[in-house]
């Protein structure tokens, strides 16, 4: 019993911990831009398939590539928010469609040019091997992923509570008029936030990539738990993101370990948000402002 | 007693103070019923000349009946429904289910299908009045997913892999190619049927109604309407229209996988038949419906493999290129009827 419950914490925190890495960069532009992200899977997918493309193609090593994609994440980020994004913000139907066409695009592009036979892997692994925590055994890599997710998120939120800019950010997501009114640059702060965004998605992916599966559909499973834990913590608030991602990490871990049936994984989460949001219709949050 | 009257521009009925009007003012729908006798027609024309674009020519009716009662959701409801494709699983795991089980053809199926359909949308229709703006997006985007992941977790129920086979056929008149053009008519009376219900519920008092709480529900309900009970009939209406496309799927085919109808790229093929047809206009369904089904197919034969690539790239320049869709290009030199808010904050 001791053991399992044992089990069933350490998977608990470290899925967590994974799964804010995951959705913190979705719970962010909720937050701040006030707009639900659909295309947010094709930032996975890239992430993936450009380190490998620059690889592949190009012939660099690790770390160029790395580098280069998140060059190119940068200026696709860019694009999207001067060319779709800002434009279509009052046009939520078509932003949302749209949105979800580039996710659809970039998952097309990339299977068409490397199907899953293409066998794509990124060596990121950190630290080889796995740990024995009393009955548990554990991927080093995913204790490490877990460790750099809290890490980040604890970086986050100093940011966003500490520094000027954070203030202004916060400022941003509680009330878009009133920072207009006290000289807010909100062109440039939505800009900031759509590369800010990039950071843990960016971190996360290249750290569970050597552990879980990699395809070009991967961006699509990452973006449902995103907005799992996103919608469950409270649209766009970090502390509600926080209590989501454990939420939603516990529940797989005790479907998986106490009723013993990984298979209902997914559909346990989703059944939880529902009847949270049938509930409490606005999330475990308060607030949808960011903090 | 029914007292029908018979104007120069209309045909009146009056029921126990109740009051119909039908306008048979030429103007009105001469132009409908030539765009009619072309889409008659084009079954039986590719029934000799290219019989491969019958199925084209399903698959766009389907579309377009899945859209049209989606829009009328849009307009009831005040809202976008992500999860349109939910009652398609509903509908056609109905009428597979049943017919495998008990070998019921398609008309046996389809009321069952109907009112599974009807039930599941009664069951989820508090969403249309507790969850607001983004929320309403999310747990409609979720339901068809929630289903999916049931089809994948009870395989032996659902086949939610490899789908269900052994359905009985819509019909079979012994010809694989008459068959094909019989589905075509089928389909294409499914949706016209659609068209003329919807369009006369958008055109009559209820419409004025729902366009009245699409616009402003404070309002709405501040001049007396029962915005509750007009949103939920609205969705359980265009829900158990939406499950009978499921139904007709699964009879069609005489197989049935929620893999092809449930994940996001299906729902996103009927949100562009709204979009780029004609933002949730009724006439601008058909247009969307036919267009999409056939752009795919012109790529699909002309582009190969690389298809699933170009195909959303058009779609994506259309979306944005076309602010009232196909169907505003040719209303903007006419008479413009009623464009619907489409809401997803509010």
């Amino acid at each position: 019993m001791s053991d399992t419950l044992q089990v069933v914490l350490i998977y608990a925190f470290v899925l967590g911990s994974l799964y804010l890495l995951i959705s913190l960069g979705f719970s962010i532009i909720c937050g701040v831009l006030r707009i639900f992200h659909l295309g947010y899977a094709y930032l996975f997918t890239l992430t993936v398939y450009l380190t490998w493309m620059f690889m592949k193609e190009f012939g660099l090593g690790l770390i160029p590539s790395i580098l280069g994609m998140v060059g190119v994440q940068f200026i696709i980020a860019y694009l999207l928010y001067k060319g779709v994004i800002k434009k279509y913000m009052e046009h939520e139907e078509i932003l949302l469609t749209g949105l979800l066409l580039v996710a659809m695009i970039v998952e097309q592009g990339v299977n068409y040019r490397y199907p899953i036979q293409a066998g794509v892997f990124i060596q990121t692994t950190l630290i080889e091997g796995s740990s024995q925590i009393g009955a548990t055994s554990i991927s080093n890599q995913l204790l490490v992923g877990a460790g750099i997710g809290i890490l980040l998120t604890i970086l986050f939120i100093l940011f966003f509570l500490k520094t000027k800019t954070g203030l202004a950010v916060r400022g941003l997501s509680q009330d878009l008029y009133s920072s207009r009114i006290i000289g807010i640059n909100i062109e440039a702060l939505y800009t900031f936030t759509m590369f800010l965004v990039l950071i843990p998605v960016i971190v996360g992916t290249l750290i569970v990539s050597p552990a879980w599966a990699v395809d070009p559909g991967m961006g699509s499973l990452y973006m449902t738990t995103a907005i799992l834990v996103s919608i469950l913590g409270g649209l766009g608030n970090i502390k509600g993101t926080i209590i989501a991602s454990y939420l939603i990490g516990l529940t797989h871990a005790v479907i998986s370990f106490v009723v013993g049936e990984p298979r209902f994984m997914n559909l346990s989460a989703l059944v939880l948000v529902m009847i949270i949001l049938m509930v409490r219709p606005q999330g475990i949050a308060k607030s949808e402002a960011l903090w | 007693m029914v007292d029908v009257e018979i104007r120069r521009d209309r045909i009146i009925i009056r029921y126990k103070g109740k009051k119909w009007d039908w306008m048979l003012e030429p103007r009105y729908w001469r132009n409908t019923l030539i765009w009619t006798a072309l889409l008659a027609a084009f079954p039986l024309i590719s029934y000799f000349v290219s019989p491969i674009l019958l199925t084209t020519v399903i698959t766009a009716n389907l579309y377009a009946a899945i859209a049209i009662p989606l829009a009328l959701m849009t307009v009831g409801t005040g809202r976008i429904n992500f999860g349109p494709n939910f009652f398609i699983g509903v509908g056609g795991y109905t009428a597979a289910l049943l017919s495998i089980a008990y070998g019921w053809g398609p008309l046996k199926t389809l009321p069952f299908a109907i009112i599974l359909s009807v039930v599941s949308a009664l069951l989820f229709s508090p969403l249309v009045i507790v969850a607001r703006g983004l929320y309403y997006v999310l747990l409609t985007l979720l339901l068809p997913l929630v289903f999916m992941e049931v089809t994948f977790i009870y395989t032996d129920i659902f086949k939610g892999d490899v789908g269900l086979a052994g359905i009985k056929l819509l019909v079979n008149l012994g010809r694989i190619k008459l068959n094909f053009l019989a589905s075509a008519y089928i389909s294409m009376v499914l949706m016209l049927l659609y068209l003329l219900v919807v369009n006369k519920i958008l055109k009559s008092r209820y419409g004025l109604i729902m366009a009245t709480i699409n616009d402003d529900e404070e309002v709405a309900h501040g001049i007396g309407v029962n915005i509750n009970k007009v949103k939920i009939l609205a969705f359980i209406f265009a829900a158990g229209m939406i499950g009978v496309v499921g139904w007709f799927y699964a009879h069609y085919f005489a197989t049935f996988a929620g893999i092809t109808y449930l994940p996001l790229s299906f729902m996103v093929k009927v949100l562009l038949v709204i979009f780029i047809g004609g933002r949730t206009q009724v006439f601008g369904c058909v247009v969307g419906g036919y267009f999409i089904a056939f752009l795919e197919m012109i790529l699909i034969s002309t582009l190969g493999a690389i298809q699933p690539f170009i195909f959303p790239i058009i779609l994506f320049i259309l979306l944005f290129a076309l602010p009232e869709g196909l169907f505003g290009i040719y209303r903007k030199r006419r008479y413009r009827e009623y464009l619907p808010t489409l809401h997803v904050r509010r």
